[in-house]
């Protein structure tokens, strides 16, 4: 091709704004296309919906490549279309996959013939072969959105995972390719099943790695061990890696890995093998995302009945607005008899399920008269809490850092009781 | 997991106690009415689960406003015959619920109702009993689930304690009575087994608390901390003065395979956010002073501290 092609992401929630966004600072014509003519407005007026590092500089660098609009029919100016809608879980990780059917129908109805229509959302396997039309392929392509991360996960990608609905030998649609190789990349392409079961797989692995985390960090707890000395061993061996998630936490949170993994349990229900440790995987999630209701019920709650509580943090992890399955607001929505304070850089005190929550501007504020402070999202500003000036302000001597946002050390030179995942 | 009819606590019009006579069942009378909840308590004498008029006599004591608590057993059940007389007991109550439907069932269950080698045990483990007792808990948990048209809760206690325990199994009363009796208390081996051991007391709390919240679901009335045999006995001498001796004996069989027992309370935490239980060493204490004051000719306690 000759000159650039144009793209298009449709549905402009968390993916495909993002994506949109990155692609277009690849120097792509991109039109961003939403049901919604209010989201479009606030979109085009610069008013994003959600909250991602550079994601608001990296569009106002790039506003004069990309368009906003609710008409489909502006589709059919577009070489590539990416059918990129969030995916909706309930409580039990099952889909909701009733906007990506509605928006990948439109997007094929006003497509060209010769454009590429490729579902980039989340889905079970089966989904995209089940959606091939006569003269219409589908493809479908991995997306590896990570929430805090988005920016630099869709403009600097490992890979590009693609699934085929004919025989991933054969090259991909020159425009696709033209894209994709614009990120200098490998790009690997194969059967539609294949792909749609490589994001799950990927998640699966990265679950099995934080379980294993979780499982020894709770046995370091009780038997005098560090997690944290360990963890760095660990990395330096090859076959496990310096980036691989190694990192205590509390359970899984944000919904997609809890999505991956009740697909899992569901399709080896369904087909007859052996899923009994993506159960386990789930189980140890339960298990760890109390950690915090547990301490503080056996450190304070059963001999301070009049115990006043401090909760920093509300996002389900640093720099997102997101709170699906918030490990924070799953602590505060058991300690209803204690009055609390909160405080998040991004989520609002109202998103806390407690009738007796007051929201604080800093930190330190919320910090003020407590007898114990969880910080429970490991947001950056809370790294510079000086421990200080917190056992300065609080009333007790009781922090739980599950996160080790603190610096331990300095947090008990403080005469704070603190403690974190991983040690005793 | 429990689930909550009523958020805020409202106490039922009446409860009703079957099995009032023992020691769980009198426990829970006592706390009921503590909590100004008129409480009709239904022993042996009143009501026999296991004679042909059992149902018929039973149905004339409900009204369909009450709050039963089935705690009645032949406990505990070591054989098939007492697992079946037990599920006969079930069975008769259930018939007496199908004519006067109660608006609210408790059933004193068992921690025996889980597997042995599961770690932590939580209210999430499935149920896989290794006894008749077990088994005969986990059928009756079943048998009015299904069969019973009102919420149903199970509450599953863990060893319990407590002064009027009639029962000299090994643990926390019988260490009490070797002591007041001028014996040495004696452990299997060492007594490395840990155990949580939960107060009679709690147990009857708890009970009320799910009365009052007409709760339905599962909850495992533990404590949340294992201790070991060998230190409960330790407890226990020291309420003695002088301190009692406490006399490791060779085991006569192999020690259980089951040498620990955890359980994690959070589903607790959870259902009744301001319940805590009571520390073993301070429950220990109290029965012992209870014990003390009320024993006299029956169970003399010859040194006290």
């Amino acid at each position: 091709m000759s000159a650039l092609p144009k793209l298009a992401y449709v549905g402009m929630t968390h993916l495909g704004l993002c994506s949109a966004i990155s692609a277009a600072s690849k120097g792509f014509a991109m039109l961003g296309f939403d049901l919604d003519p209010a989201l479009v407005e606030a979109i085009s007026t610069g008013k994003l919906p959600v909250n991602e590092p550079e994601l608001d500089d990296l569009l106002r660098g790039n506003r004069e490549r990309i368009a906003f609009g609710a008409d489909a029919k502006r589709l059919i100016e577009c070489d590539v279309i990416y059918v990129a809608p969030d995916v909706p879980t309930d409580d039990m990780g099952q889909s909701d996959l009733g906007m990506l059917e509605r928006l990948l129908d439109l997007a094929i109805e006003n497509a060209r013939d010769d454009a590429t229509v490729v579902v980039l959302s989340q889905v079970p396997p089966g989904f995209t072969r089940a959606r091939q039309r006569p003269g219409r392929p589908v493809y479908y392509q991995v997306e590896t959105l990570v929430f805090g991360r988005a920016v630099e996960r869709a403009t600097r990608p490992e890979r590009f995972i693609v699934g085929c609905p004919g025989d991933p030998a054969e090259p991909l649609p020159a425009a696709m390719q033209t894209y994709l190789e614009a990120f200098g990349c490998p790009i690997l392409p194969m059967r539609l099943e294949s792909a749609e079961l490589a994001k799950i797989s990927i998640n699966c692995c990265l679950v099995a790695s934080v379980t294993v985390a979780n499982t020894l960090s709770e046995l370091c707890e009780r038997i005098g061990a560090d997690w944290s000395e360990i963890v760095p061993a660990l990395k330096l061996d090859a076959r496990i890696g310096p980036r691989s998630y190694l990192a205590p936490g509390l359970g899984i949170a944000g919904g997609n890995l809890e999505r991956d993994l009740a697909t899992v349990i569901r399709f080896s229900e369904a087909h007859g093998t052996d899923a009994d440790v993506i159960r386990a995987f789930v189980g140890n999630s339960h298990h760890r995302k109390d950690w915090p209701l547990r301490v503080i019920h056996a450190e304070i709650l059963a001999y301070l009945p009049e115990a006043r509580l401090g909760v920093l943090g509300l996002a389900y992890k640093e720099n997102t607005h997101s709170v699906k399955n918030s490990p924070s607001l799953a602590f505060i929505r058991h300690l209803k008899p204690w009055p609390i304070r909160v405080y998040d850089p991004v989520v609002p005190a109202s998103a806390a399920p407690h009738p007796s929550v007051t929201g604080a501007t800093t930190a330190l504020e919320a910090a003020e008269g407590v007898d114990a402070l969880a910080i429970m999202t490991p947001w950056p500003e809370f790294r510079s809490i000086a421990p200080q000036e917190l056992a300065g302000v609080m009333r007790g001597r009781l922090v739980l850092d599950p996160y080790r946002v603190l610096d331990a050390k300095a947090a008990r030179a403080a005469g704070l009781d603190h403690r974190t995942l991983g040690v005793a | 997991m429990l689930n909550h009819a009523h958020d805020v606590p409202k106490a039922p019009e009446r409860v009703v106690v079957i099995g009032a006579g023992g020691f769980v069942g009198g426990a829970i009378g006592v706390e009921a009415a503590r909590a100004g909840i008129p409480v009709r308590g239904l022993t042996r004498k009143d009501v026999d689960l296991l004679a042909v008029d059992g149902a018929e006599r039973l149905k004339l004591e409900l009204r369909p406003t009450d709050a039963v608590v089935f705690v009645s057993a032949i406990a505990p059940a070591k054989n098939s015959n007492q697992l079946l007389a037990n599920l006969r007991m079930a069975e008769t109550a259930l018939r007496a619920f199908a004519e006067v439907t109660p608006a609210h069932l408790l059933y004193i269950s068992s921690d025996a109702v889980y597997a042995d080698d599961v770690h932590p045990v939580t209210e999430r483990s499935a149920l896989a009993p290794s006894t008749p007792h077990g088994m005969m808990h986990a059928a009756r948990e079943l048998m009015f689930k299904t069969d019973c048209p009102c919420p149903f809760a199970a509450l599953r206690p863990t060893l319990i304690y407590g002064a009027g325990d009639p029962h000299s199994g090994y643990g926390p009363n019988r260490f009490r009575r070797q002591g007041a009796n001028g014996e040495p208390i004696t452990l299997f081996g060492e007594g490395e087994e840990q155990r949580d051991h939960v107060a009679v007391e709690d147990v009857a709390r708890l009970a009320v608390r799910i009365l009052s919240h007409r709760s339905a679901g599962a909850l495992n009335a533990v404590t949340g901390v294992a201790t070991s045999f060998g230190d409960i006995a330790r407890l226990v001498a020291a309420n003695f003065e002088p301190k009692a001796e406490v006399r490791p004996l060779p085991r006569t069989q192999p020690r259980p395979h089951l040498l620990h027992r955890f359980f994690d309370i959070t589903e607790c935490h959870k259902a009744f956010p301001d319940f805590h239980f009571e520390p073993l060493a301070a429950g220990l204490a109290r029965v012992h002073r209870e014990a003390a004051a009320t024993a006299g000719a029956q169970e003399p306690m010859r040194r006290s501290a």
